[in-house]
């Protein structure tokens, strides 16, 4: 999950990192999994980031668009197919003021500050947005955006969903593989699309974030309503229009899964949809939790290591992170990213001062 | 426990591999190769986790083609005469 954040000169920042490592997606340098969380002294001061199949995508304060990891689709949008164990500079990007970034499977999405949005990667089912089922390994300009404000982007499995923003209002358009109603674009069965098409019934609803993970996609709106279309939740059939969630909760955030929803409600409680898939684990894919005080915690899938627990168990409970050395406090906040079998913490500490 | 079951067309043929592909939740790629399911194997399985899922699919659809048309010429559709 994504948000945008203010640059504080007061703040000092820790990136840390573990789980899944062998493509170099944990940004160590590299190439094995951690079972512990690895402070990454390199990424100090990061701004944005999105983790996804085996990449991670970061916005630096100064609007830089650092990726690493797997890069053989072309995903880091380093113009090459190959993996950086390091993180790297898009330099396509450079001059674009890059504010929102997502990293899908094997795709990744870019929107710049004037509401461009451009994609590269793996583009076989048309997730890329440019017309074709081509993949690139350079970030392009989503051309029939050009003329719209592209505020968010979302990258899933297989397909993306964009948040646009306007005169007309909010609209969400979803492009890519669309087999299991993650487009939202039609009641009827589409396999996929290349050109960005308008997510059906969202138009009244003013959109404030989008997610997409796996077949799935969610959109949040600004009154605390949950949207969910694509692959149903633990078994149950999946969604071709978007449908809203009925709950006496007021949500505040929502983040998808490769099988479940998290949403977090005005009360501070976290919500799961789905996620006892085949009973194999309670929660079989890895879902991170921070509280008020910058305590990180972690359950689910733990195969990887990605729980950061020191061990490879699975959880059926939250468990306490341990981020090195410092203790969590008032002044701390924690902003947990999940990739697939891995996982990023940015931690902010403020002055101590009382 | 089978994690999830998969068509065999929302699998991808990865040449490199020599395998058809679906993405694991790990990060990798459940994989099968032609020959396994010429053989009737339908689980495909992730080189760097304990995960599988179990492939959906047609087992005539990858026996031997070759000795197959020899065997059974296509069949003529009967015409209709008013």
């Amino acid at each position: 999950m994504e948000a945008k954040e203010r640059v504080d000169d007061t703040e000092e920042k820790e990136v840390w990192s573990w789980g899944a490592g062998t493509e170099g997606q944990l940004g160590t340098g590299k190439l094995q999994d951690e079972h512990i969380p690895q402070l990454l002294p390199i990424l100090s001061s990061l701004s944005l980031l999105s983790c996804g199949g085996a990449h991670v995508i970061a916005l630096t304060p100064g609007k830089l668009v650092l990726t690493w990891g797997r890069g053989t689709s072309g995903q880091l949008g380093h113009g090459n197919l190959v993996n950086s164990l390091e993180p790297k500079p898009v330099d396509l990007l450079n001059n674009y003021n890059i504010t929102h970034v997502s990293a899908g499977w094997n795709h990744s999405g870019f929107v710049s500050e004037s509401g461009h949005l451009y994609t590269c990667g793996d583009g076989s089912f048309g997730q890329l947005g440019l017309g074709d089922y081509r993949s690139q390994n350079c970030p392009i300009k989503v051309s029939c955006f050009a003329f719209r404000h592209v505020e968010q982007i979302a990258c899933g499995m297989r397909h993306s969903l964009a948040l646009l923003k306007g005169e007309h209002g909010d609209q969400v358009y979803g492009f890519g593989s669309g087999k299991r109603g993650q487009l939202g674009t039609s009641n009827e069965k589409i396999k996929s699309i290349s050109l960005p098409q308008s997510v059906s019934g969202l138009e009244e609803v003013n959109v404030s974030s989008i997610s997409a993970n796996g077949d799935h996609s969610a959109a949040l709106s600004a009154d605390g309503h949950l949207y969910t279309w694509g692959r149903g939740f633990g078994g149950t059939p999946d969604v071709s229009c978007p449908n809203r969630v009925i709950s006496p909760f007021s949500f505040t955030q929502a983040t998808l899964g490769w099988n479940h929803a998290l949403v977090l409600t005005d009360e501070g409680e976290v919500l799961m949809l789905g996620g006892s898939h085949h009973g194999v684990h309670n929660n079989p894919q890895k879902e991170n939790l921070a509280n008020q005080n910058g305590v990180v915690m972690t359950w689910g899938w733990g195969e990887h290591g990605q729980l950061g627990l020191g061990c490879t168990s699975d959880h059926t409970s939250p468990q306490v992170v341990r981020l090195g050395e410092n203790i969590a406090h008032k002044h701390m906040t924690s902003k947990v990213y999940c990739g697939s079998g891995f996982t990023f913490v940015v931690r902010t500490q403020r002055g101590k001062r009382y | 426990m089978s994690y999830d079951d998969v068509e065999i067309e929302d699998m991808e043929w990865n040449e490199e591999l020599k395998s058809f592909t679906y993405p694991c939740p790990c990060g990798d790629l459940f994989q099968i190769t032609k020959d396994e399911l010429k053989m009737g194997e339908e689980i495909a399985r992730c080189p760097s986790c304990s995960l599988y899922i179990t492939v959906i699919y047609n087992m005539e659809d990858f026996s031997d083609q070759k000795s197959k048309t020899n065997i059974e010429p296509a069949k003529q559709q009967p015409v209709a005469v008013a």
